[in-house]
């Protein structure tokens, strides 16, 4: 298989059908489970969709160490490789390299004010255009409507679509009626998709509570492989 | 002999430049009674450390040579290899760590892990050598060694836990608080040589007790004797703490952490202690040569001193008396009088002078012991070769040596400079396998080849002042390289049947792009077109051929030539005929293989306050630079990128003035990448036009 056939079958583009052709400029989505489903897995999945249609993509993570994103980034271009029979793999993958930047910030000591000096920094200043930013691990306990306010504003001002991961408690209720995690019900009318991830009996279930103005809407085709945390049609 | 081997210990010092390193072995010679008075490094009273004894580093305050120093310690031996900080010269450094057991990574209480630390802790990290973690200056403002431990589990990765804690910081440090005696240290007396212990004070009761049980629970895991004790609260005895210590950190799965300040004369004492205590003896560490004659194959050397000797010459010094060289004995022992073979120039040799090295005094001894660190007078060596005995033939595995990335043309100024500087060449090029130098015949100018712009400056410098040689320089050139991009045929012959004896031969194949190697020979004639004896022929004008390329001159890398056809001639083919027929076969195929440059990439990190981050973005992005990543911590940021060596030139400089001093790199090579085509025609041009320029003379 060539890129342009892996891109065109990805199941990333079912992903995006669902939610009326993925994220645009300035919009922002949340995938949300409890820890440990897969929420890395997925957003690294919709980063390498990105990268291979040499789109420009920043991720930003608060807890692991950039070495572990990488080797996330990894283990999932390989399997990509595996199934799809990806031909000249290595040149693809340096070449996606140059698309992709890390970034890793520790919450307890960078305000958010800080963060978006930094990706103004990256993008001005670096001459790193992204299209998108992938935000995995941030507390969404300290998050407020400010501060997603900002957050949007400045992904519209720059142009990229922004995907976080939200992490929920196991041991309590966490998800509203609508299927919005509680600590995003303050803001939910800032947040353009919600995404949740639910363990099932052999896979893994993808659900969209929100799409933009609609709640519930259809169930999403998708599921991941609980071995591989790869989303399947 | 009267060394008692479990007693000996062969450590480093290694440690992010200015991290107090050449301090810390300075206090350490001090309080082991080898010097008597403590000089600063770069001192106000213009002596200067003992450990940097060349003039150079003096003046420069940073540590070039490292050089082993033996001290006694309680009744301990240890072997002080002083490695040098800088990246440039990360050669020196792991030639030390291949012969050290044990090393003490030496950490700045206010800086901590920093960009070196990292690159420092890899190259432990590959030598798997044990280590203790000691974080210095803990006098200054602003120091904090609980962040520091923090940064060594999430930077490095490393199980560290503290083994003391400080009593008071910055300017009111007093001394610390041992947490396996739960005792507090004083360092009492002038330059703190005489230790005080007392009760814990009152205000640091409950920290030390919460450090403490860390510390248990931390070592529970490499002692089953000490988890059932702290299970059932009974009392741990000192002696079984230490214990689980040492066997965690020997099997590097713990690093204990301890603190002081070197300039301060506080906490040295105890470090050593912890030496003696935690890191391992000669016996405790696996030690491999290959056997030459048994096709390499692996073997474990035993720390016996009535096994056959095999020893390793790691370092090479011209000293007053001649050459000196630093060898580390593995296997046997040492004694002056034996006859001894090296392996690599299979020359036997006799050991003549024999002595044990401090800084730059030295004492003579008439044997050395299996573990022990000594040196060796008037051999004819060079650095990294084997020694052996008893009719082996073994070699330490080789050591890593990367290839030089960038040279420099060299002029000398004046015939009594020329002398020198053939002298001084042949020394440096001993010492140290990363720094080469050649005549380029076509300009017939000297190059010197090496890792660096620091790297090669150096031994610029060292030129002036160790040999008066006066030399120009050229303008630093990157190590480029030429490589194919698609498979291309060729069907070549070669003839010259006009008078004489002629020659002949013919030769057909394709070139292709060939990714796990620099070069490879396939040959695929069926039938004998070719005859057997002039296949090599062809192997050998193909290898000629790639020495240069026809773009700009540099070595082709990364291709396969394979051969699949050709033809012979009863009397005129010959050895050469083929390997000329090879050549013309490559030249005619070359063009047509889509050829481009390769040029040096470099795995650069900055790192410095987060308020200029933007300039170091910029910095890197105006130099083709590729930003992989960045990490931040509140007020510091590091970035890590990957930019061509020939954007790098002078990078020093412009980082200073871009953040008023504060920030700094360190790179290194990481691989050789396809040059923009922009820049490749421009090189093209310019090498078209030396070219013209030369052949017009």
């Amino acid at each position: 298989m060539v890129k342009q056939e892996l891109i065109q079958r990805s199941p990333v583009r079912i992903f995006e059908k669902s939610i009326h052709g993925g994220l645009g400029a300035g919009e922002v989505g949340i995938i949300s489970s409890q820890s440990g489903i897969g929420k890395t897995s997925v957003l690294v999945q919709i980063a390498l969709d990105k990268l291979l249609q040499t789109k420009k993509v920043i991720h930003v993570s608060f807890t692991q160490h950039t070495d572990y994103v990488l080797a996330w980034y990894e283990d999932i271009f390989d399997e990509f490789v595996k199934k799809k029979n990806l031909e000249n793999s290595r040149e693809v993958k340096n070449e996606l390299i140059k698309n992709r930047v890390l970034m890793n910030f520790n919450q307890d000591g960078v305000t958010g004010e800080q963060i978006l000096k930094s990706l103004r920094a990256m993008i001005v200043d670096g001459g790193f255009n992204a299209d998108a930013l992938i935000i995995d691990g941030f507390d969404f306990n300290r998050m407020s409507r400010e501060r997603i306010a900002g957050a949007k504003e400045f992904a519209k001002e720059l142009g990229f679509s922004v995907w976080y991961s939200c992490t929920v408690k196991s041991d309590a209720p966490a998800y509203d009626k609508k299927g919005i995690p509680l600590v995003v019900t303050d803001f939910v009318d800032l947040v353009d998709v919600v995404i949740v991830l639910e363990p099932r009996q052999d896979h893994i279930a993808l659900t969209v509570s929100k799409d933009r103005d609609t709640y519930n809407p259809e169930h999403m085709d998708l599921k991941l492989d609980p071995k591989t945390l790869l989303i399947l049609t | 002999m009267g060394i008692d081997i479990t007693k000996m210990r062969n450590i480093g010092i290694s440690a992010h430049i200015d991290s107090g390193k050449t301090t810390l072995s300075e206090r350490i010679l001090f309080y082991c009674d080898k010097i008597h008075a403590i000089h600063e490094v770069r001192g106000k009273d213009g002596v200067g450390a003992t450990m940097d004894h060349m003039e150079l580093e003096r003046e420069r305050g940073i540590t070039i040579q490292s050089a082993a120093t033996q001290v006694e310690w309680k009744d301990y031996t240890i072997n002080l290899i002083d490695t040098p900080g800088h990246v440039d010269f990360t050669i020196e450094v792991e030639r030390s760590l291949r012969v050290l057991d044990g090393a003490i990574l030496v950490l700045c209480a206010v800086g901590g892990v920093q960009s070196q630390s990292i690159t420092v802790d890899r190259q432990l990290k590959r030598y798997h050598v044990p280590r203790i973690a000691f974080v210095n200056k803990c006098d200054r403002t602003g120091a904090n060694p609980f962040k520091v431990r923090l940064q060594l589990r999430e930077k490095l990765g490393l199980n560290a836990v503290m083994i003391q804690i400080p009593i008071g910081l910055e300017d009111k440090l007093e001394g610390l608080v041992d947490l396996i005696t739960m005792k507090a240290v004083y360092f009492d007396g002038d330059s703190g040589t005489e230790l005080r212990y007392a009760e814990i004070p009152p205000h640091l009761k409950g920290d030390a007790e919460k450090y403490r049980e860390e510390l248990i629970d931390a070592v529970s895991l490499f002692s089953d004797e000490l988890a059932e004790k702290f299970l059932g609260g009974e009392d741990i005895s000192e002696d079984l703490i230490h214990q689980a210590i040492r066997k965690g950190t020997l099997a590097e799965q713990f690093v204990p952490v301890m603190i002081g300040s070197a300039y301060k004369n506080k906490g040295i004492q105890t470090l050593l202690d912890g030496v003696s205590n935690y890191l391992p003896n000669p016996t405790e560490v696996k030690n491999y040569a290959l056997d030459l004659d048994h096709g390499e194959e692996r073997k474990e050397l035993i720390s016996d001193e009535k096994s056959p000797t095999v020893a390793l010459g790691f370092k090479l010094e011209d000293g007053q008396y001649g050459q000196l060289t630093y060898v580390r004995i593995y296997q046997g022992s040492l004694k002056k009088g034996e006859e001894l073979i090296n392996t690599r120039a299979r020359k036997k040799f006799k050991v003549g002078r024999l002595v044990r090295m401090h800084s730059n005094d030295m004492e003579d001894i008439t044997e050395g012991a299996p573990g022990d660190i000594v040196a060796l007078f008037g051999v004819e060596c060079a650095s990294g070769d084997t020694f052996c005995g008893g009719g082996l033939n073994y070699a330490m595995s080789s050591m890593y040596v990367p290839e030089p990335v960038i040279s420099l043309a060299i002029n000398p100024t004046d015939k009594k400079s020329a002398d020198q500087m053939a002298k001084a060449l042949n020394r440096f090029t001993k010492e140290d396998p990363t720094f080469r130098t050649f005549v380029d015949q076509e300009s017939n100018q000297t190059i010197i080849q090496g890792m660096g712009e620091l790297h090669l400056e150096v031994y610029i410098e060292r030129m002036r002042r160790e040999y008066k040689c006066e030399v120009e320089t050229g303008m630093p050139q990157v190590a480029y390289r030429e490589a194919i991009q698609q498979r291309s045929d060729f069907n070549y012959t070669h003839k010259k049947q006009t008078g004489g004896s002629g020659q002949y031969g013919r030769v057909a194949g394709y070139m292709e792009p060939y990714g796990d190697g620099d070069y490879e020979f396939v040959d695929n004639i069926k039938g004998g077109s070719i005859p057997n004896e002039f296949i090599s022929s062809c192997d050998k004008g193909f290898k000629e051929a790639v020495k240069r390329g026809s773009l700009i001159g540099f070595p082709i890398v990364n291709i396969r030539c394979l051969i699949n056809d050709g033809a012979s001639h009863p009397v005129d083919s010959s050895d050469i005929a083929f390997q000329l027929a090879a050549i013309g076969a490559f030249r005619e195929a070359y063009n047509k293989a889509k050829p481009c440059i390769l040029e040096p990439i470099m795995k650069v990190a900055v790192e410095g306050p987060t308020e200029f981050q933007g300039n170091i973005y910029a910095s890197i992005n105006q130099r083709r630079g590729i930003i992989s990543a960045s990490t931040e911590d509140g007020t510091f940021s590091r970035v890590e990128a990957e930019v061509p060596l020939s954007e790098m030139f002078g990078y020093s400089t412009v980082l200073r003035s871009l953040t008023q001093g504060k920030a700094e790199f360190s790179m290194e090579f990481e691989k050789y990448g396809k040059v923009p085509t922009s820049i490749s025609e421009a090189l093209v041009k310019e090498y078209e036009e030396k070219r013209r320029k030369e052949q017009g003379r």
